[in-house]
């Protein structure tokens, strides 16, 4: 029996079709959420904020999209976060650790390490738009990568403003 | 005469006068029933009661509520997200088809005008056949798009209004001069002089152009917005428009619109040459199939560049959302781009191997065939080739890590940008021998011509493949600006090549023209493969360039609310574009059908058949 031509036709397209969804099936399936709000209260205990903030690190801040914390080996985009906690405080001459993470978070473009191509967007800016909170907990963590938390909830940084949320 | 006239005249406006009046007066007297029926007439149950009173309750109610905007509604079943991303998939589909017909439709008309040779413009004339059909299911999507944004995203759908106000009336403006610049270029063909329909033709595509570059701009800026405040107030339209991503778009689109066209017109080509029933069909549909996927493949090979423009331009704009394209939530989704690229150019070597088989004096370039496949086999296993790799917990463990310890280096920037530029060489080389097939160069040259084409060839690849390794040991702002040159010494030995090879050839001796319609069958499903595939890959990109905002709709100014904020994986979204592919193809083999019916003989009733008799004996 000869198959009719538009049938054979038929045949690849579905036949086409059908194996590059199979060929989509085969990679990691991950559906991504829009990140979810961590609510922060000012009595946090600096554990609290340490946790909070390597939480808020992997998700709503992304930072770790582009950042790695203690990667051996191979090429780097951006800085390895590791030891960064001790490494903030000599960084730039007349900084506290503070002050240079809060300047790297609030205004990253004001000073780029050596190596390294600008790219990081304000954090406390949209599209990521972390409350002045939410960067305090991130502070308190970076702290801790080779150094000693010092930042409290109850903690000025000169940028803060109280933003973070978008337009709409 | 005159007075007869005037009399009929007058005779009519009275007659025309009384004929009202006696209506009016009739419907003033015609009886009515109320509007409503007095409730007393009708016997209702306690249960039809309950339900009357429930619905005036809420009448009150909603008479009581002041107008809230409605930020979302639901489509039913697949959900609102699905249904707008199928149907803009489809609008985006017809009209990439109707923009890129258009434009090598009159290229090869251009030809056939310079070259006297009416095949080329009846060849022209045939790919425009596909168009009226496609422009009118263009148009029906393009306003199917526009009512489900209004009713699924109204309030999103409000702020790109206001961005963007006055860019709707010139667009639809210029939809009006591409209807008529289309049907009367597809009408108009052999009623005018050449000159003039060949104007007809560069107005058809200018115009098409035009259209594309405005609805650019809206989608564009929802990726990477310009000329608003960070609150997102309008500052400057013109801004909006040209934001970071809105040339890299315009250009990838123009060429990656072409290579669709072309591969679509090719698979008609092909539908048209598997049910031919004469030589002389068979010829000319292979022959059209051949300029199809000429076309396409033509506009494929810089298509990469393309790409290569538009993703460094999404990193200028944020290196978040290029790292969320290339290592974040998509990364995955390369690695399916990756097989079907590699599919695609596996399937256009094939098929210009099979056509060197109806060229005589082709045979002495089959040797090569093995050498070429087992070339863009490599490069396609490199391509295809993830950093790393989903495996089992033992598997991790033999491994050292969830990457393989020699495959990995695959999976990195440095050994794809090479695959892909050998891959395009390749391409290149076995092009360049279907289109020596059957010739023999006479300039006296010749033979430096040759040594010339190997020595650029040589050095590209070596450019390419020391970068490729030496890319290994530099750090990444380096290694990514190695790309730039690879792709440079590709396109320089493609075209410094075929310019050599267009004058080595000039006046070439020919051992046999092209036996055109004389090629193994397979080559038309080949054809046919290569178009579901192009289509299925703009279906993924388009999905990776719209998904690339996640949760956003204008990416960091209008944040997405609804239900479907997240974006769903991979899986589900090839399932989406399979489908919207299959009802594509379903589409355009309507357009196929009705574009064929024009060779058709008229219908004519049989002379033998009841209906026949019955129509002779009617009076």
């Amino acid at each position: 029996m000869k198959i009719p031509v538009s049938l054979r036709i038929a045949a690849l397209a579905v036949a086409t079709t059908g194996f590059y969804t199979y060929v989509g099936q085969l990679v990691p399936q991950k559906e991504v959420h829009p990140p979810v709000e961590v609510v922060l209260s000012k009595d946090m205990s600096q554990d609290e904020m340490r946790r909070v903030g390597r939480e808020i690190m992997e998700n709503k801040g992304l930072c770790l999209t582009c950042h790695t914390i203690g990667k051996k080996a191979g090429p780097l985009r951006f800085p390895d976060l590791d030891g960064v906690g001790a490494r903030a405080a000599t960084r730039r001459p007349g900084m506290t650790d503070v002050e240079y993470l809060a300047q790297s978070i609030y205004d990253p473009s004001a000073f780029i390490v050596p190596g390294f191509n600008p790219g990081m967007p304000v954090i406390n800016k949209p599209p990521i738009g972390l409350t002045d909170d939410e960067i305090l907990a991130v502070i308190a963590y970076l702290q801790s990568l080779g150094g000693t938390t010092t930042v409290t909830m109850q903690t000025k940084l000169p940028y803060q403003t109280g933003g973070g949320e978008p337009a709409h | 005469m005159k007075r007869k006239a005037l009399l009929a005249i007058a005779v009519a406006i009275a007659g025309f006068a009384v004929t009202v009046g006696i209506a009016t007066f009739l419907l003033r007297r015609e009886y009515r029933a109320p509007d409503r029926a007095p409730t007393a007439a009708v016997e209702e149950t306690p249960r039809q009661q309950g339900i009357a009173d429930q619905a005036a309750e809420l009448e009150k109610k909603n008479r009581e509520l002041p107008y809230k905007e409605v930020e979302y509604r639901q489509f039913p079943k697949v959900g609102s997200r699905v249904a707008i991303w199928v149907v803009a998939e489809l609008h985006l589909l017809f009209a990439a088809f109707v923009l890129a017909v258009p434009l090598f439709a009159l290229i090869i008309e251009f030809i056939g005008y310079r070259t006297k040779d009416p095949r080329y413009d009846r060849l022209a004339h045939e790919f425009t056949k596909l168009l009226s059909v496609s422009f009118s299911l263009t148009g029906t999507f393009g306003a199917f798009l526009t009512f489900m944004l209004v009713i699924l995203y109204p309030k999103f759908t409000a702020y790109l209004v206001s961005v963007f106000s006055i860019t709707f009336l010139p667009y639809v403006l210029l939809f009006f001069a591409e209807a008529f610049f289309l049907y009367t270029y597809y009408y108009g063909w052999g009623k005018f002089s050449p000159r003039v329909h060949l104007l007809l033709g560069v107005g058809l595509n200018l115009v098409g152009t035009s259209i594309m570059l405005i609805a650019n701009a809206w989608l564009t800026f929802m990726t990477s917005p310009a000329g608003v405040s960070e609150k997102g107030a309008l500052i400057s339209t013109w801004d909006a428009v040209t934001n970071y991503t809105w040339m890299p778009i315009n250009i990838h689109r123009i060429i990656a619109n072409v290579a669709f066209g072309g591969s679509v017109a090719a698979a008609y080509a092909a539908y048209k040459f598997l049910g031919a029933t004469t030589d002389e069909e068979r010829a000319h549909y292979d022959w059209m199939g051949y300029i199809g996927n000429f076309v396409a493949i033509c506009a494929f090979l810089p298509l990469p560049f393309a790409g290569y423009y538009l993703a460094k331009e999404i990193y200028a704009y944020s290196q978040t959302l290029g790292l969320t394209m290339m290592g974040g939530a998509f990364s995955w989704l390369f690695i399916i781009q990756a097989v079907l690229i590699g599919n695609l150019f596996l399937a256009a070597n094939y098929y210009l191997w099979l056509g060197m088989g109806r060229i005589a004096g082709a045979e002495k370039f089959q040797k090569y065939i093995k050498y070429l496949l087992i070339l863009v086999t490599l490069c396609f296993m490199v391509w295809a080739t993830p950093r790393s790799i989903i495996s089992t917990v033992s598997e991790i463990r033999a491994m050292g890590g969830s990457s393989h310890p020699a495959l990995q280096f695959l999976g990195v920037m440095s050994a794809k940008n090479t695959a892909v530029n050998v891959l395009i060489l390749t391409t290149y080389v076995s092009f360049l021998l279907y289109r020596r097939s059957g010739k023999t160069a006479i300039v006296p040259w010749a033979k430096a011509g040759n040594l010339a084409q190997l020595a650029i060839f040589l050095v590209a690849a070596s450019i390419v493949i020391f970068l490729g390794v030496y890319g290994y040991f530099v750090e990444a702002r380096v290694r990514i600006a190695f790309s730039i040159p690879q792709v440079l010494s590709v396109l320089f030995a493609m075209v410094s090549v075929t310019v050599i090879d267009v004058f080595m050839f000039k006046n070439a001796k020919k051992e046999g023209e092209p036996r055109w319609g004389q090629i193994a069958p397979i080559s038309q499903y080949v054809l046919i493969f290569i178009a579901v595939t192009f289509t299925w890959l703009m279906g993924l990109m388009g999905y990776v360039r719209s998904g690339l905002r996640q949760h956003w709709h204008v990416y960091g100014i209008m944040r997405d609310t609804s239900v479907d904020a997240f974006t769903p994986t991979l899986g589900f979204a090839t399932r989406v574009v399979s489908v919207t592919v299959l009802i594509f193809f379903l589409l355009i083999s309507f357009v196929f059908w009705l574009a064929s019916l024009g060779g058709k003989k008229d219908w004519a009733p049989k002379d033998d058949s009841p209906r026949g008799e019955d129509l002779e004996a009617a009076p």
